[in-house]
């Protein structure tokens, strides 16, 4: 579709009156009598067919017809600039006007009702009984008529009423009115099933809004996020709502783990009196908290500690640690892919899948909710104005530039060239994947210097040589890989002309991950391989955890510093240093961060199994740090971020790392043989093994149960499971097609009936003033006055409208 | 609890928990921000008919930190107050960030971001509007002509029967295909 700017391509010089406008046609038809008075320059008045020859004859002057089938190029000399002369309303413009106003489509209120009772999904806080996230429709008509009627409603309906009651566009007190009447309503007593159902129902109504209440009160870092938000916007307010939720999914992992795991072996110690670890010659030393070796050691922090003995409690009550371990471990990773799945499935809903076809709808997204209404500080509305300003600049320019088509030699170059860059890149990730490999090897023998885990009886470390940096070197190593190693990918980036920011940041972060999975499981596949079949390391699944808890606080640590150089001394050379420019938050890099330290995370909890409240202590530390540099130091961005999408695809890389981990620590509960001196699998084959033996031992007593076991982790049942599941997934799919075809239809028929609507308006218009010998307003008068004013907000459809309209024009002649 | 004044009855508490979308704990917060903007004319007792009756003056509500740098901040305020004068009562209030609040779902947040932008309350929104809705946002920094040039393609991109103007169909048309809406939509009290 062609346009006067893409035309032109010099946007400024087009004057005034060449500008071509859509406008309402109503203007058009109405005005047609006065295109004589325009001023005759010879301006193009192109007008469109309709594809309907048989009413020709009844336009007289050149009426409104269609151009090519695209009933935009409606065109006519501009009215808003008021230069031609201010009032060209003649009454006849008036009247239509009047006509136009009763269109129903035109009522806001029976619009947005209408759009509010057949909504496809509502985002209610109050979810019905049975938890569906979908509420149906209202099938039954009017809210009005339903709390009229006199029929019951349960528990479920009564909910739904509700809920549609708190979305309606009405006034308070229309709608206490409206909850009034409902509540007042005469129940007949209802059978005995319904009035458990309701009582169910209300209960579970009351428990959510207990919790609801609960987590209001609770809230974390509510006046905290506030002032972001107020400061900076949604944009940085997301990486705090990402670290905060990251806080709190690790809460049920740390609860799980302390409540079956570490509690247990606490009270067996002190039943037994036991003092096999936390020996007293070791002194604990400040270094402890950084190595996590010394006094850490034998300590509840390691797996190694962990018995293996049935822990006898109460009686002949008897708690079976090495199944107690296992069972808490699949657990806890049972409930975050549980809580994953469901926020990045809700997410990719809301965002992807609502927003289809957004592409082409930038500029008016840019227009109508570019606003972020929770800014409150002056200074970042005016950065938020200026933002503003540059992308309609931005899109300004954009739209008039003519994209040069690239050459076929500049492509091919540029797909070489690309083709290297990501050979350099692949190659420099395996360099930092050898590194660590041979720091690793070098580690085992630094480690075995430094290793106090004596069996012997002397207890005391008999190296001098003893230098507890030595075991930092190798996540000191790593720290630095994963900083220094994106700097070099921003230079290469720099080089392979991207023309979209998004895709190279997007191409910035993949390389970013996949380093960091490239050294993480390097290092892992080191710790199964070799060191669980070291001699030197007596009990690797402790050395693994220490190492874990190493890299943890060696991430935080240059997580620190980072944020310390990157924003405060930015700042402080800012005036000084001429080139150096105000920081603003790194929100991918920081997020990339969090998600790393979220992996290790998961990798770690299973060997260190208090990990996770270490995590969470460093956690609230970052927020902290993190939030007084922010307000402190940074500015806020002038560049435009889609804060929804993103969130999304950090999401993916969440669960992507966390399938990962989840992958590591599977392979080595089932391949690799546990250490003999050690843990709670102490001289098993394998850990898993444990789940077979707890099987075979319930044959005696609960023959059923490993019966069913067996049957269900056959192959066969397996194998049905996979293709019925593969046959549901392909049938949804097909489903989504037929569906979105439906849509694309539905679209198009939107547009045929706002024709037909058109179209009607003016032959509407045509016979009013043909079939009235006095002038348009006396006939449309007593139009106006026929049509009741009750009738304006709940008016029939559109054409019997129009139809009623033209018979009582006809009719008074 | 002894001779403590109660704000509101429970009765009114729970209406409102009905109606809007927060507890009560919430309301309560509300309240005191409400009473905190005009202490001398709200009073601690609203059992009565004071939550419809009471109106606070306009110019007091916009130096609320959360509206004061707001550009559409005078529109809002018309929008949620009766008749449109911009004085509203507590009822009014509590409906204003409700609608503003993360809970709200977003058909309701449409239709109020609509009226927010009809400048002229004709119920729909024709040139005029979006070109002030533009003026607003970027504070007099495009010329006419470029205001023109983006005004005809949001209306090119979002006028499905091509009236010149964007009824609230295809307004909540557009908003629902927008990731960002719920998030920008939403003011923290």
């Amino acid at each position: 579709m062609s346009h006067p700017y893409q035309n032109t391509g010099d946007f400024d010089t087009i004057p005034m009156h060449q500008l071509i406008v859509p406008v309402n046609p109503a203007f058009q038809s109405a005005s047609l009598e006065r295109q004589s008075a325009l001023p005759p320059d010879g301006t193009h008045y192109e007008f469109a067919t309709y594809g309907y020859p048989e009413t020709r004859a009844h336009l007289e002057p050149p009426g409104p017809e269609l151009h090519r089938g695209g009933f935009r190029s409606l065109h006519r000399t501009q009215t808003t600039d008021n230069r031609y002369g201010d009032n060209r309303e003649t009454k006849d413009d008036i009247a239509m006007e009047n006509l136009l106003k009763r269109l129903p489509s035109r009522q806001l209120e029976s619009a947005a009702n209408n759009a509010a009772k057949t909504l496809h999904r509502r985002h209610s806080r109050n979810k019905s009984r049975h938890g569906a996230i979908y509420h149906s429709t209202l099938r039954d008509g009017d809210l009005e008529d339903m709390i009229g009627s006199s029929s019951l409603l349960d528990a479920d309906e009564e909910e739904r009423v509700e809920e549609a009651i708190r979305s309606t566009p009405a006034t308070m007190a229309t709608r206490r009115s409206m909850i009034q009447k409902l509540s007042s309503r005469k129940r007949k007593s209802p059978g005995f099933m319904k009035r458990m159902n309701y009582s169910i129902g209300m209960g579970w109504k009351h428990f959510k809004d207990n919790m609801a209440e609960l987590k209001y009160t609770m809230q974390l870092w509510h006046s905290h996020l506030k002032k972001i938000e107020g400061h900076f916007g949604t944009n940085v307010l997301s990486y705090f709502v990402f670290l905060k939720w990251l806080l709190l999914i690790n809460i049920p992992t740390l609860l799980l783990t302390l409540g079956f795991i570490v509690a247990p072996q606490i009270i067996y110690r002190w039943l037994q009196q036991d003092t096999l670890g936390y020996i007293s010659s070791e002194k604990f030393s400040g270094m402890e908290l950084l190595t996590g070796a010394g006094w850490f050691e034998p300590t509840e922090l390691y797996y190694g500690y962990y018995t293996n003995k049935t822990i006898q409690v109460i009686g002949s009550k008897s708690y079976k640690m090495q199944v107690a371990y296992l069972f808490t471990c699949g657990g806890y990773y049972l409930l975050t892919i549980i809580i994953l799945g469901q926020s990045i499935l809700s997410s990719y809903r809301k965002y992807y899948i609502e927003a289809g076809g957004f592409q082409s709808m930038q500029i008016v997204f840019k227009v109508l909710c570019s606003w972020d209404h929770g800014l409150t500080s002056a200074e970042a509305v005016k950065l938020k104005h200026k933002s503003v300003y540059l992308e309609f600049k931005e899109y300004l320019a954009g739209a008039n530039k003519d994209k040069m088509r690239k050459t076929m030699i500049d492509r091919c170059k540029l797909f070489w060239l690309r083709v290297f860059t990501n050979v350099v890149v692949l190659v420099l990730i395996g360099a930092s994947g050898y590194l660590v490999f041979y720091l690793s090897g070098t580690q085992l023998n630094r480690n075995t210097l430094f290793s106090n885990q004596t069996t012997s009886a002397a207890g005391v470390s008999t190296n001098e040589t003893k230098n507890p940096w030595l075991l930092l070197v190798l996540p000191l190593c790593i720290g630095l890989i994963h900083r220094i190693m994106p700097i070099m990918f921003d230079f290469i980036e720099g080089y392979e002309q991207y023309e979209i920011p998004k895709s190279e940041l997007y191409m910035h972060l993949s390389r970013s991950m996949v380093l960091r999975v490239t050294t993480l499981s390097v290092l892992v596949i080191y710790w199964y391989t070799e060191v669980s079949q070291s001699p030197d390391v007596p009990c690797w699944e402790t050395f693994m955890g220490q190492e874990l808890y190493r890299l943890v606080i060696v991430d935080f640590i240059f997580t620190l510093f980072s944020t310390l150089i990157s924003e405060l001394i930015r700042r402080l050379l800012v005036g000084r240093v001429k080139r150096v420019t105000h920081p603003t938050f790194a929100l991918a890099r920081n997020t990339l961060e969090l998600i790393y330290s979220q992996a290790l995370c998961w990798l770690g909890t299973f060997f260190a199994p208090l990990l996770s409240l270490i995590v969470i202590i460093k956690l609230i530390i970052i927020f902290y740090i993190k939030m007084i540099s922010v307000l402190q130091n940074c500015k806020p961005s002038e560049r435009p971020w889609r804060a929804t999408w993103s969130h999304t695809i950090f999401l993916g890389y969440l669960f992507l790392f966390y399938l990962l981990t989840t992958v590591a620590v599977a392979c080595g509960i089932i391949f690799i043989k546990p250490s003999i001196g050690c843990g709670p699998y102490q001289g098993k084959d394998v850990m898993y093994s444990v789940v077979p033996e707890l099987v075979d031992s319930w044959k005696e007593e609960y023959a059923w149960i490993s019966t069913v076991i067996y049957f269900v982790s056959s192959p066969g049942f397996i194998a049905a499971i996979l293709v019925a599941l593969g046959m549901g997934v392909y049938m949804i799919r097909t489903i989504m097609m037929g569906r979105q075809e439906a849509v694309q239809r539905l679209k198009q028929q939107l547009v045929l009936e706002g024709k037909d609507k058109t179209f009607l308006l003016n032959l509407l218009n045509q016979v009013t003033e043909r079939h009235t010998c006095t002038s348009v307003s006396t006939t449309v008068r007593p139009l106006t006055q026929q049509i009741s004013p009750q009738d304006d907000i709940v008016s029939p459809g559109g054409r019997v409208f129009v139809r009623s309209l033209a018979e009582s024009t006809l009719g008074g002649r | 609890m002894g001779n403590k004044i109660s704000t509101f009855t429970p009765e009114q508490l729970e209406a409102y928990e009905d109606c809007t979308f927060f507890t009560s704990k919430e309301i309560l917060h509300i309240f005191s921000r409400y009473q905190a903007l005009a202490p001398d004319k709200v009073p601690y007792d609203m059992t009565g008919k004071e939550a419809q009756t009471v109106r606070i003056a306009h110019d007091v509500i916009l130096t609320m930190p959360e509206l004061k740098e707001n550009p559409f901040k005078d529109q809002i305020c018309k929008v949620f107050s009766e008749e449109g004068s911009g004085h509203m009562t507590f009822e009014e209030f509590l409906d204003m960030f409700s609608v503003f609040s993360e809970a709200a779902s977003r058909d309701i947040k449409s239709v109020y971001a609509f009226k927010i932008y009809d400048w002229d309350g004709d119920g729909n929104l024709n040139r005029s509007d979006l070109e002030a809705t533009l003026l607003k946002l970027t504070q007099d920094g495009l010329t006419q002509d470029e205001k023109n040039f983006v005004v005809d393609k949001v209306l090119e991109e979002a006028d499905l029967d091509d009236d010149g103007m964007l009824s609230y169909v295809e307004f909540e048309h557009v908003i629902s295909r927008a990731p960002d809406f719920l998030n920008t939509f939403h003011v923290r009290i």
